[in-house]
């Protein structure tokens, strides 16, 4: 280095410590250290410590390279900064100082003397993944790339292991002459390589590979320890304007007991680079305020860190928002986070609205909308609420939402009968208030016909092992295991080992016909088993994220419904909560509700938690979160934003227009027009959201997006716009026939009740609003100058229903 | 000892220091170079194809018993059925395709198409999309891939399903809902023929038309002052759309059948392939980019003689007539038809006179917008159980489409959760089936 360099150098480092010593104003509250020990197992093993700080304004700060790291006993301790590495055998301690806090860091140093063989599977693989050799794009795809096939991101160790040494031998690796090998000349772009350059020569990727050749590219012999856990600190951080930056350290643990440092072999993705972007050396750098998830994955682990970017020292004074329920308590601490206030609450028109259409999917009538406009008692929006919830409405509209999870319809195996009764089965148990987790319990474990037993008919739906496996995991745990038939899940935890061991619960649904050709008797055929595609083990049943369970001799299904639908599933309480939350807000915390990963984390955590705590102590009567939930200031926010919260779209700082789904915006256009419809299977007059059969659509509800219930995807209710709509809107047959057959301005007219009164009376009907001084004046004279009123008085009735105002739940 | 760091961590500070100079208003800026940067972009610019009519064969059409039959395979794989001269010395067809027999010089068979998905809707996956099914993934049709290229062309929907879209892999997939086709929502074939809503109804002229749009307005205008949201405009987007094609009678007229001269509706044929393809023809020629047509139900597992019989030959009435409408009125060369069905039918006849699924060599057709006349591209075998010659993948087929539309097939396009997908992964332009 030259001196100027030097000069500039050390400039560079004042100025650096000097600004981040300045960052942050508000008082140092903790400091903190991860991982709290260190406990060294080889000579090749090693520890990064990173500190953290944190201030009472939120903001955290890495202080690693201010704070004072000590280490105890250099004999048994060799420190590089904040790298440790073994000395000699003992134990001691690492101490830390920082503005007068200072934290202790145990530390154990074993078999320091013994270098451990260079690993296939522990240690070659991981460069695989670090160096991104084994993604879907490159050699990881089907079928490889460039004639090099490596198992996507690692899932065939075995198979990896042959492809390397047994396939174009004696080129890709060359045990006479290690560095010539092309694994190594490829992969460090000292040859053409069309992935360019992964590595160097030199570094410890390169060097791992190079050893691993020069030992004689063996493949691990015995019990090979596997890594159970992985941790990622710090758990999180709040990043104080654009340039902050944090370093991230990774440490798995092993089947062995044994930990180790893997920051160096995991591979880290920000999901959100716009907020937060991460190098592959662990360092994570603040970029436009927002949050970001900080993910890192090793072996078939990924885990992930929230951190959160605000502007440089932000000016932000939190007025203190009154708290509903715990609800608005979790909201409210991650908005004091992010440092946005939420918007303020919507009035009485827009809440009671909402909440009926939301709660039982009608319109305020003009009788319910001049009750409780002139109900002066400050409970009455928890009044309302709760009388919504008693309706049978409710109920109705809940039917329909398990009808979708349950894809109730008529198929080539489910006669109409069938279907029927597997319909009215879901509406005794939601009309009866059975808590759900007894429902789906009821559900999973059904065994007997299908008449006699309407359950069963879940079995009928799908009879494809693998596919009911993927729809009871997507539909009651919200996850999406689909991509781990083939491979590991790239962006979960989910193995092709999980996978194949869940679908074993359901590999023994036998069914035979019934007296009635049109019955099927599902029963526990007792026999039957799944096998892993790689390796044709069989696999037994094991559950998702849990132990495996004693199955001999018993019913499958009813032993993993019992695990499934209760408190010890962790994610069934979370899901349905999930689900129930979407239904008000239009977004899951988790979006979307059925797809839930590590690397689509919940935008609060802790509020999810909570609903679904509280689901399981209200005994999963899910009326009594709903309750929680519309009673929640959160829910009764307004539309209008402020600063501090314009620019959210995740985290529920404001209300968003949520469009009415087909059903309630048949049924919304047939109450304000006081007329009625006949559907197939059902009196005239009843409403489009108790439609049982899936099968059954008319026009309107197939444009406006209606689920076929073919799949159990939540993506199949479409809320999306389209040409069809908005012809059938302007032109087509049911705003403006029903407009005539309902008569509502002709009655009136004939009650000669004014003009004025008449617009008004549309507007409270449609928007559940008056008009504004303005828009009656510009209606009135737009009426004023027709001859004929009444033709007139109906096309401001047309206008109301083809009002953006109206199609939006806002 | 104070733990000195690495030299990176000032580097990128550094850097980071100087950006933070240009302010946070870039931040959309960059987010978007970010996106183009790590996506395969390339410009789709018209190219010689400007239209396409899709015509699609649902249930999977036995390719011996139209495009390719062997008249020299034992009788249990020949079938029951005869083959004729076509204008094209050599190529042989289906006794039924007596029209389509005089067009043969026209059009360019392909015998080698070939996939193995024998389930109708994983097929029927693979011809809409050019992608096998994906359990984790919704791909979208050609139709909508070329309506997010290119957009609408004088005020009429870029791309259209007669009579409705006809299976869920013809929609949008992974792409936002506007690209999806617009459904006729009614038969042209049948006498009462009226695409739904695309007139004012009755009682409302113009004039009245006029004033509740200025009611609307005036309603609408409150709402608009008060909220903003994505949700919002894209619905002020179609009824945009609505009004131009409400207002423009060209385009309206474009879906009237009735407006077509009686004698060429006869040619055609008034049947459900006959009219579906003179409307489609009208459509095209208006101004639609992709039109999706569904034609009979081709799942013959029984009796594949009496079967070919009643669906053949209004097929071959229609798609004579179409070639040589379009080449009459000056529009073959920019217009692509093709004939596409899921897969095609076993080699062998099975005991009921039938035959079952077959994906591992079956026929398609393309005609015109650029493509070869004249020829057949790629040869089964003996017994039409197995491409011989030139095996055509599906990737390839679709990506020798898009090239004629003007797409190159390798761009990728962003599906959820920021993942750039290749319109068609890994697919070439076969060179031997364009011009």
């Amino acid at each position: 280095m030259t001196a100027t360099k030097a000069i500039l150098r050390s400039l560079l480092l004042f100025t650096f410590i000097f600004t981040t010593a300045a960052t942050s104003a508000a008082e140092l509250v903790e400091v903190s250290v991860y991982p709290q020990n260190i406990d060294l197992t080889s000579s090749r093993d090693r520890q990064r410590l990173i500190v953290q700080a944190k201030f009472a304004d939120g903001i955290t700060e890495d202080i690693t390279e201010q704070a004072t790291i000590t280490n105890g006993n250099a004999e048994v301790l060799r420190q590089e900064g904040c790298l440790f590495y073994p000395q000699g055998d003992g134990e001691t301690t690492v101490n830390i100082e920082y503005q007068g806090k200072t934290l202790q860091v145990p530390a154990k140093v074993q078999n320091s003397a013994v270098t451990p063989k260079v690993s296939f599977s522990l240690d070659v693989m991981p460069v695989f993944m670090k160096a991104n050799c084994n993604t879907g794009s490159c050699h990881g795809a089907a079928r490889g790339k460039d004639g090099f096939l490596l198992s996507l991101y690692g899932f065939d160790t075995r198979g990896d292991y042959n492809n390397i040494t047994r396939d174009f031998s004696s080129r890709r690796i060359n045990l006479a002459f290690p560095e010539d090998s092309l694994l190594l000349t490829k992969g460090s772009g000292a040859v053409p390589h069309t992935g360019g350059t992964r590595f160097r020569k030199g570094d410890e990727l390169y060097e791992t590979v190079h050893e691993w050749l020069q030992d004689g590219a063996n493949m691990d012999q015995g019990e090979i320890p596997t890594v159970t856990k992985v941790d990622i600190y710090p758990p999180g951080a709040v990043l104080n304007g654009e340039g902050a930056q944090q370093k991230i350290s990774v440490r798995a643990y092993y089947s062995d007991g044994t930990d180790r440092d893997v920051t160096h072999l995991a591979y880290f993705s920000s999901n959100n680079d716009n907020s937060a972007v991460v190098e592959q050396d662990g360092i994570v750098t603040a970029q436009n305020r927002g949050e970001a998830f900080i993910m890192a994955r090793f072996d078939t682990h990924t885990v992930g860190t929230q951190f959160i970017v605000l502007p440089k020292n932000l000016q932000f004074t939190w007025n203190e928002v009154p708290e509903n329920n715990y609800i608005d308590t979790h909201m409210h601490n991650k908005f004091k986070k992010l440092r946005i206030i939420p918007s303020e609450l919507c009035t009485d028109e827009e809440f009671i609205r909402r909440v009926s259409l939301d709660v039982t999917g009608r319109l305020p009538t003009v009788e319910e909308y001049n009750t409780f406009l002139a109900d002066t008692d400050p409970k009455k929006r928890d009044k309302l609420v709760d009388e919504l919830l008693s309706r049978k409405e409710f109920v109705e509209l809940w039917v329909m939402k398990w009808a979708e999870l349950l894809t109730i319809r008529t198929t080539n195996q489910i006669s109409y009968k069938s279907m029927l009764l597997y319909y009215t089965w879901l509406q005794e148990r939601v009309a009866n208030n059975v808590p759900i987790n007894v429902m789906v319990q009821e559900l999973l474990g059904s065994n007997g016909g299908t008449f006699a037993n309407a359950a069963t008919n879940y079995y009928q739906n799908e009879t494809n092992t693998l596919k009911v496996a993927e729809n009871v995991a997507q539909v009651f745990m919200g996850m999406r295991i689909q991509c781990a038939q083939c491979h590991n899940h790239p962006f979960d935890r989910w193995t092709m080992d999980d996978y194949y061991s869940f679908a074993a619960f359901f590999s023994q649904i036998g069914r035979k016909r019934g007296e009635d050709p049109r019955e099927i008797i599902v029963y526990n055929s007792g026999s039957g088993e799944v096998r892993h595609p790689v390796g044709n083990r069989v696999m037994a049943p094991k559950f998702l994220g849990g132990e495996t369970p004693d199955v001999a001799g018993k019913d499958r299904r009813q032993i993993v419904a019992n695990w499934l639908a209760s408190d010890e599933n962790p994610f069934f309480a979370q899901n349905l909560s999930n689900i129930v939350w979407a239904h008000f807000f239009g977004k899951g915390i988790i979006q979307e509700v059925d797809d839930v990963r590590i690397s689509n984390p919940p935008v609060n955590k802790e509020l999810l938690d909570a609903l679904a705590q509280k689901l399981t102590e209200y005994k999963y009567d899910f009326k009594k979160l709903v309750r929680d939930i519309c009673t929640s200031r959160t829910y009764q926010l307004s539309t209008k934003t402020n600063e501090t919260n314009e620019k959210d779209t995740t985290n529920f700082s404001h209300a968003t227009l949520r469009r009415m789904r087909a059903e309630v915006l048949l049924d919304s256009i047939t109450q304000v027009t006081t007329t009625s419809n006949k559907f197939p299977g059902l009196p005239s007059g009843a409403r489009a959201v108790q439609i049982a059969n899936g099968n059954t659509s008319t026009y309107f509800l197939t444009t406006f997006g209606r689920a076929k219930r073919e799949t159990v995807c939540s993506c199949e209710v479409k809320m999306e716009p389209n040409l069809s709509q908005a012809l059938h809107m302007l032109n087509g047959d049911t705003v403006n026939s029903k407009i005539a057959q309902g008569g509502l301005v002709a009655t009136r007219l004939g009650e000669e009740v004014p003009h004025e009164k008449i617009i008004e009376e549309i507007y409270v009907r449609c928007l559940t609003r008056k008009p504004t001084e303005k828009e009656l004046t510009n209606l009135m004279e737009l009426v004023g100058q027709e001859e004929n009123k009444q033709q007139a008085l109906e096309d401001v009735f047309w206008a109301l229903l083809n009002s953006r105002e109206f199609v939006f739940n806002h | 000892m104070k733990c000195k760091g690495n030299s990176l961590g000032r580097r990128s500070f550094m850097q980071v220091g100087f950006l933070g100079g240009l302010g946070l208003s870039l931040s959309d800026y960059f987010r978007m170079k970010k996106v183009q940067a790590d996506q395969k972009f390339y410009e789709s610019v018209e190219g010689p194809a400007k239209s396409v009519i899709f015509i699609y064969l649902p249930g999977g059409c036995a390719h011996q018993e139209t495009w390719d039959p062997k008249p020299f395979a034992p009788i249990e794989y020949r079938g029951p059925m005869n083959s004729i001269e076509t204008a094209v010395p050599g190529t042989r067809l289906n006794e039924t395709m007596v029209k389509t027999s005089k067009v043969t010089d026209k059009i360019a068979i392909c015998r080698s198409m070939t996939h193995g998905e024998a389930a109708h809707e994983r097929g029927t996956h693979n011809m809409f999309t050019g992608y096998r099914p994906s359990p984790a993934l919704q791909f979208p049709s050609m139709g909508s891939v070329v309506a997010h290229e290119f957009g609408p062309r004088h005020n009429l929907p870029p791309y259209v399903c007669i009579p409705n879209q006809p299976n869920v892999f013809a929609g949008t997939g992974y792409l936002s809902s506007s690209y999806a086709g617009f459904s006729l929502g009614s038969d042209p074939a049948s006498g009462s023929f009226q695409v739904r809503d695309l007139k004012l109804p009755g009682g409302v002229d113009d004039n009245r038309f006029g004033k509740r749009r200025k009611m609307l307005t005036a309603v609408n205008d409150y709402f608009a002052s008060k909220e903003k949201a994505d949700s919002l405009d894209a619905v002020d987007t179609f009824y945009d759309r609505a009004y131009s094609l409400i207002s423009s009678e060209k385009a309206r007229d474009a879906f009237d059948i009735n407006k077509e001269d009686p004698a060429l509706r006869d040619k055609y044929g008034r049947n459900t392939a006959g009219a579906r393809m003179l409307l489609a023809r009208r459509l095209v020629e208006a101004g639609t980019r992709f039109v999706t047509l569904t034609y009979g139900g081709w799942d013959m597992h029984n009796n594949i003689e009496g079967s070919i019989k009643g669906q053949v030959p209004a097929l071959d009435q229609g798609f004579a007539a179409l070639i040589e409408d379009l080449e009459q009125r000056g529009m073959l060369e920019s217009t692509l038809v093709c004939i596409a069905s899921e897969f095609g039918r076993t080699p062998k006849i099975n005991a009921n006179a039938g035959r079952d699924h077959w994906p591992k060599v079956f026929s398609v057709v393309m005609a015109g917008g650029g493509t070869k006349p004249g020829i057949i591209y790629g040869k089964s075998n003996a017994t039409a159980s197995e491409p011989e010659e030139d095996a055509l993948t599906v990737e390839d087929w679709a990506t020798t489409i898009y090239n004629r539309i003007g797409i190159v097939a390798d761009k990728e396009l962003m599906a959820p959760g920021d993942r750039p997908i290749e319109i068609v992964n890994g697919g070439k332009v076969r060179q031997e089936l364009i011009v």
